[in-house]
């Protein structure tokens, strides 16, 4: 794998990723929309998950069916995350009770492609707590392949005490958010 | 005698700032994708070498789902323009990468 894109054999997960993923993307689930968020760290052998980005508001669609960020948005956080040595890891976002807790075809064909990166389904709208119930994908050889449970275990590491900033983004920019 | 010194001492520089240095920012990269173009290079030819650089490539099926070249909050829609239209005399630019769009996006 490049410079770009080193190669990534676990990720350092604070506990504290997981329980905010969720606190942050429930209240959109429960109102029926789809939503997500950014993790964002350090790239390197071990990945270690550091802050959580929420998209919301400007620049950003919540539909049923379709939860969307705008490039402005992309750039806001980009513009943010780099001075701080910060690359995006994983992008976590919800689908509704009823649909599949797997990638969609256009979660596998029209999302972020690069090697390493992770794609993770959390599924009943964001209600499923439980992390080893969600849907773990990481890119790699031109395509998104799901981890299996022994995959998981061997490449996610939740730190129960890791530290972890949580920031919400827009189009104008990211702040600083409890979560 | 002064002045022709002068010159040549000018010369290399002179050369140096026809030059725009550029650097494009990609959120999940870890380093940047860096060149130097000539004033004259258009915002299409830079995005595409940084799109080639970072190994993405745009996605299209029912819409369009691309990327865009992003600069000082704005996005780059018009591929033809040139650095020197966009920037004037100046001769630094960072841009940054950005896609259309996030997993959810289209059918389930």
């Amino acid at each position: 794998m490049s410079q770009l894109y080193p190669e990534i054999e676990k990720w350092a997960v604070p506990q504290a990723a997981l329980a905010k993923t969720v606190a942050a993307v429930l209240p959109t689930g429960l109102a029926g929309r789809e939503t997500g968020v950014f993790w964002l760290g350090e790239r390197s052998t071990i990945a270690t998950v550091s802050a959580l980005v929420m998209p919301s508001g400007q620049g950003v669609e919540e539909h049923p069916e379709q939860w969307k960020v705008s490039p402005a948005v992309y750039g806001a956080i980009s513009l943010w995350a780099k001075p701080k040595h910060l690359a995006l890891l994983a992008i976590a976002h919800i689908h509704l009770p009823g649909v599949p807790v797997a990638l969609s075809w256009a979660d596998r064909n029209l999302s972020v492609q690069v090697p390493g990166i992770l794609a993770i389904v959390i599924g009943n709208g964001g209600a499923d707590r439980d992390h080893s119930q969600w849907s773990w994908n990481v890119y790699n050889r031109n395509e998104y392949r799901k981890m299996t449970p022994p995959q998981l275990g061997d490449r996610i590491d939740i730190t129960p005490n890791g530290r972890l900033s949580t920031w919400r983004a827009d189009a104008s920019g990211v702040y600083e958010v409890e979560i | 005698m002064t002045e022709q010194l002068t010159e040549e001492m000018q010369t290399p520089d002179t050369h140096r700032t026809h030059e725009v240095r550029v650097t494009v920012e990609y959120l999940p990269a870890t380093k940047p994708f860096h060149h130097e173009y000539q004033p004259a290079a258009t915002i299409g030819t830079v995005q595409a070498e940084a799109m080639s650089f970072f190994g993405v490539k745009d996605h299209k099926e029912r819409d369009d789902y691309k990327f865009f070249l992003e600069f000082h909050g704005q996005r780059l829609t018009n591929l033809s323009e040139t650095l020197h239209q966009l920037l004037g005399e100046k001769r630094e630019a960072e841009f940054h990468l950005v896609e259309q769009i996030t997993p959810g996006g289209m059918s389930k």
